[in-house]
């Protein structure tokens, strides 16, 4: 239990008064101010785990005067454990997004402050208890990471923000309808998701597949599963770093994140989690396959976010403790894995001017912590023990196993799939000593301190899963 | 002795009246300044006035034809500003300010006549008073509007004539044809004619309203104009129009409201998709507005379809939402278009040479999309929410698709705009800039904290339905 203290509202205040320092803040000054800010907010979350870990559980609810009675909306906030772990982890890697992220300094202004309204959406988002202000602040994430796709990408960026922003806008609608229906069939119009949650069974079968279908079509855009997955590779391979690590790292997290609450809402739920397991299944295998022909090494780990989502829709279909425990976990850890990658592939284009494997050669030798940093970095993602995606997996296929016996452990085989293909690359570009490429630039010592931070929080949670597992009473 | 009510009711009445004469007495003077400051001025006076009356909740009937009551104040107010905003902008940027100032003295006088009108001759004068001059004002802005001006002036002619007949043709079934006098059913099996009188009021009024197939004439009138008044087309009479509508539907055929809801229902479907699929293949941005401006018409009618107290609470937000983003969309428009901005592609870079165009630009078109916490976005949800408790879940549907649709077409014009491309920088006048800012505010504050507005809303809303 953690003091009543207005956590929540200091960290979204201190967000948005962040914003528009920056946003007045001159050019070269903006990026320190959107480090000051983030980091302040990465404290607030990191004092919150403190709290959280010395009490062993989770459990802050907040409310503001901010009340509009039509809609039933109040300004309530609440964190449970899923989403407590989802915004740390949000605040971490949007801190060192800000300070790593942005190799080539440009437009650092416009691109702080749209990592700071981001950070205030995913924040927002995670610790909202009510489905509209959920909705408001996925379409703030949405438009904000739009325009960091659009403004700050590379020389194709704008079919690519576009092919982004026709998947968000469609996932929205939906999600907005199935909103929508959900506030008329509850018993008491109502949008907060406790009272929904309580009271989801009095809703009639068919509406409740129709409200099941429309959030789930969302949620699977978002996060993404094949077969809306098409705006990811190519949204990946356009944006800039900075872009990258927050689409991977956070956005995608919305999408798993509403899942978990989908499943936990919605009785009916229960029916169809054969059914999306099946689709996770296929998801999985056919990215991995896809993933094996792909050369652009940012398009590769752009895959690995997919197929990695498979399998946290895999545990969360599960639909018991375990496995939502597992997939909450692994979220918090590919969260972690995937912003470093995305920081080394980042650091690669800088240091090489060159991002596709067959042409890069050698990489230790001339960049050798990025080496390093990118072989843990694939290490993490593959869930080696000792990092945190081993225990997010381990308990993911617990839960599969206990809800669909011995056939919840098929996904396991993408996992050494994509795995094999990564350790090829990595055998072939990085640790091949034949030749090399010649380097044309050098990182700085931000670059290295994301490094280090990120590490730090893969292998803290990796070699001290028990502490934050207390909260989920696994 | 006459109490402060019955003084206070007629104070609206008078300052449309002065307007009138105080914009022919700019012909003689010849000042524009002081016009502008004294037509402002009445507006504001106006705009004061209806705000005391709604929050006081006032009513009155003036003469049996006006009638002062929250609905109609909420439009009195909601118009008059409407109004100070585009004078300004004409103000600034009319070739000929002060005919201007005396052809929009009439057309005021129009809308507040529709806006408090207390029996079916007054909408059809209103409505005369506020189109035709409209004709006259595109006319004498320059030579190349002769076209857009007389494609106006025929329609506003048919759709007056259509009124006309609808009147007459309940005048058979009304005692009198106050508004609040029950219509009843003399001898004539079933009120067909009642349904086909109604059917040429919704015609009548589509031509301003831009529902569907009334509204050809929209995209060339709204390109042809000067942007000033095309934000007085899109912006004012348009929701006059609606007005009008609420007044003839809402109050004197509310027991037919099974078969307006069909026909809303088939003139928002049509209306949605018309302007949205033409939206897409625009290269004008002007025109492209003019389109989008359609396809807002089809979401307001949701709000009809739906024919309960929450429906016309929900359109009456949406049309206030609508109100102050185009008419700070044209006001962007305006401006660009004197820089001879006029087609998408002129658009690529504008950021770079004005970053506040640009931005706000984008903030009206986010807000038409329907992008949270946006103005447009509350709008579009008490719509939805509405047709849904009306049991209309197919209209929702087809609505959100067309949300879907324009996406599009407004990503286009933000692409553009924010196109990485080498510009001069250029600056923007003052009053585009305030036009621009305020009409952001609203759209801004309105979004973020909606529950004091739709609250008047639901109280004008709730006012109409017990006239």
């Amino acid at each position: 239990m953690i003091e009543p203290f207005p956590f929540i509202g200091l960290l979204l205040f201190s967000l948005a008064a962040g914003i528009v320092v920056t946003m007045i803040s001159e050019e070269t000054h903006s990026r320190r101010v959107g480090i000051i800010f983030s980091g302040f907010a990465m404290l607030i979350a990191f004092y919150m785990l403190y709290l959280g870990v010395t009490s062993g559980s989770i459990n802050v609810s907040e409310s503001y005067p901010y009340y509009i009675p039509t809609f039933g909306i109040q300004f309530l906030f609440q964190l449970t454990p899923v989403s407590f772990l989802l915004a740390f982890m949000a605040t971490i890697v949007a801190f060192v997004t800000i300070l790593a992220g942005n190799i080539d300094r440009e437009e650092e202004r416009i691109a702080t402050s749209l990592i700071l309204l981001f950070e205030f959406a995913a924040i927002g988002l995670f610790a909202s208890s009510n489905l509209f202000l959920f909705f408001i602040f996925w379409d703030i994430g949405v438009i904000a990471l739009f325009f960091m796709i659009y403004l700050l990408g590379s020389a194709n960026r704008r079919r690519a923000a576009m092919k982004f922003i026709i998947y968000e806008i469609f996932a929205s609608l939906l999600l907005l309808f199935g909103i929508i229906l959900i506030y008329f069939y509850t018993p008491v119009h109502s949008f907060n998701i406790n009272y929904i949650a309580t009271n989801a069974y009095s809703i009639p079968g068919n509406m409740q597949t129709l409200i099941f279908l429309l959030f789930f079509v969302a949620f699977l855009t978002n996060m993404p599963v094949f077969p809306m997955h098409l705006w990811l590779p190519e949204a990946h391979t356009e944006a800039s770093t900075q872009g990258s690590m927050l689409l991977s790292g956070i956005l995608t997290k919305f999408g798993g994140y509403g899942m978990v609450l989908l499943f936990t809402m919605l009785p009916i739920g229960q029916a169809y989690s054969v059914y999306v397991a099946a689709l996770a299944t296929v998801s999985a295998f056919y990215i991995s396959f896809m993933l094996m022909v792909q050369n652009d090494i940012k398009r590769i780990i752009a895959y690995t976010t997919i197929v990695e989502m498979s399998i946290i829709l895999f545990g969360i279909c599960a639909v018991n403790t375990v496995g939502t425990a597992g997939a909450a976990y692994a979220m918090l850890a590919h969260g972690f894995a995937i912003a470093l990658l995305f920081l080394t592939a980042g650091s690669i284009k800088h240091i090489f001017a060159e991002r596709d494997i067959r042409l890069l050669r050698g990489i230790v030798s001339n960049a050798t912590s990025t080496a390093y940093v990118l072989l843990t970095g694939v290490l993490a993602t593959t869930g080696i023990p000792l990092t945190a995606a081993f225990i997010g997996d381990i308990l993911i296929f617990i839960g599969a196993v206990q809800a669909f016996s011995i056939y919840g452990a098929i996904p396991l085989v993408t996992i050494i799939m994509f795995g094999a293909y990564l350790y090829y690359v990595l055998n072939k570009s990085v640790f091949s000593a034949k030749e090399e490429t010649s380097p044309v630039d050098y990182i700085g010592m931000p670059q290295k301190v994301g490094y280090a931070i990120l590490l730090f929080f893969i292998f803290l949670f990796g070699l001290l899963p028990f502490v934050v597992l207390n909260f989920f009473n696994v | 002795m006459p109490d402060t009510t019955s003084l206070l009711s007629y104070v609206v009445p008078l300052c449309a009246t002065l307007l009138i004469i105080v914009g022919m007495a700019g012909m003689l003077h010849k000042n524009r300044r002081l016009q502008f400051v004294s037509t402002t001025a009445l507006l504001a006076v106006i705009g004061m006035v209806s705000l005391y009356m709604f929050l006081n909740g006032l009513s009155a009937i003036i003469m049996d034809s006006l009638a002062v009551y929250q609905f109609s104040m909420f439009f009195v107010l909601l118009f008059s500003t409407a109004l100070i905003l585009v004078n300004l902008l004409s103000y600034g940027h009319s070739n000929d300010y002060l005919s201007f100032s005396m052809l929009m003295g009439f057309v005021a006088a129009g809308m507040f006549t529709v806006a408090m009108a207390y029996s079916l001759i007054a909408i059809l004068l209103g409505i005369e008073l506020m189109s035709l001059p409209t004709a006259f004002m595109i006319l004498i802005n320059g030579k190349h509007h002769v076209e857009a001006a007389m494609k106006l002036f025929v329609l506003a002619a048919i759709s007056i004539a259509m009124i006309a007949f609808a009147i007459a043709l309940i005048f058979p079934y009304s005692p009198s044809l106050l508004l609040t006098s029950n219509l009843v059913n003399s001898g004539m099996k079933g009120g067909y004619l009642i349904v086909l009188s109604m059917l040429l009021f919704v015609s009548g009024l589509s031509f301003d309203a831009s529902l569907f197939p009334f509204n050809l004439w929209i995209p060339d009138v709204y390109q042809g104009a000067p942007g000033n008044i095309t934000a007085l087309l899109a912006g004012v009479n348009k929701k006059v129009a609606f007005v009008a509508l609420f007044e003839v539907l809402f109050v004197v055929m509310l027991p037919y409201s099974p078969q307006f809801s069909v026909l809303f229902e088939i003139l928002a479907v049509v209306t949605m998709f018309f302007g949205n699929m033409a939206a897409l293949v625009q290269e004008n941005v002007k025109r492209l507005f003019a389109y989008s401006a359609i396809s807002q018409a089809g979401y307001i009618a949701i709000g009809f379809a739906a024919a309960s107290q929450y429906g016309s609470e929900a359109s009456i937000y949406q049309i206030a939402a609508h109100t102050f983003m185009i008419i700070g969309a044209f006001a962007v428009v305006l401006w660009l278009e004197e820089k001879n901005i006029k087609d998408l592609k002129d658009y690529n870079g504008l950021a770079t040479s004005n970053g506040f165009a640009a931005f706000t630009l984008t903030i009206f078109m986010l807000s038409m999309i329907g992008i949270p916490p946006l103005m447009g976005f509350i709008g579009k949800f008490l719509l939805f929410t509405s047709a849904i408790s009306a049991g209309e879940i197919i209209l929702v549907v087809i609505a959100i698709v067309n949300s879907f649709i324009s996406v599009y077409y407004y990503g286009k014009v933000i692409f553009a705009m924010y196109a990485k491309r080498p510009r001069e920088q250029m600056s923007m006048d003052w009053t585009v800039a305030t036009v621009a800012i305020i009409c952001m505010l609203f759209v801004l504050l309105l979004g973020a904290y909606p529950q004091p507005f739709i609250n008047a809303a639901s109280i004008a809303a709730g006012s109409l339905s017990v006239l």
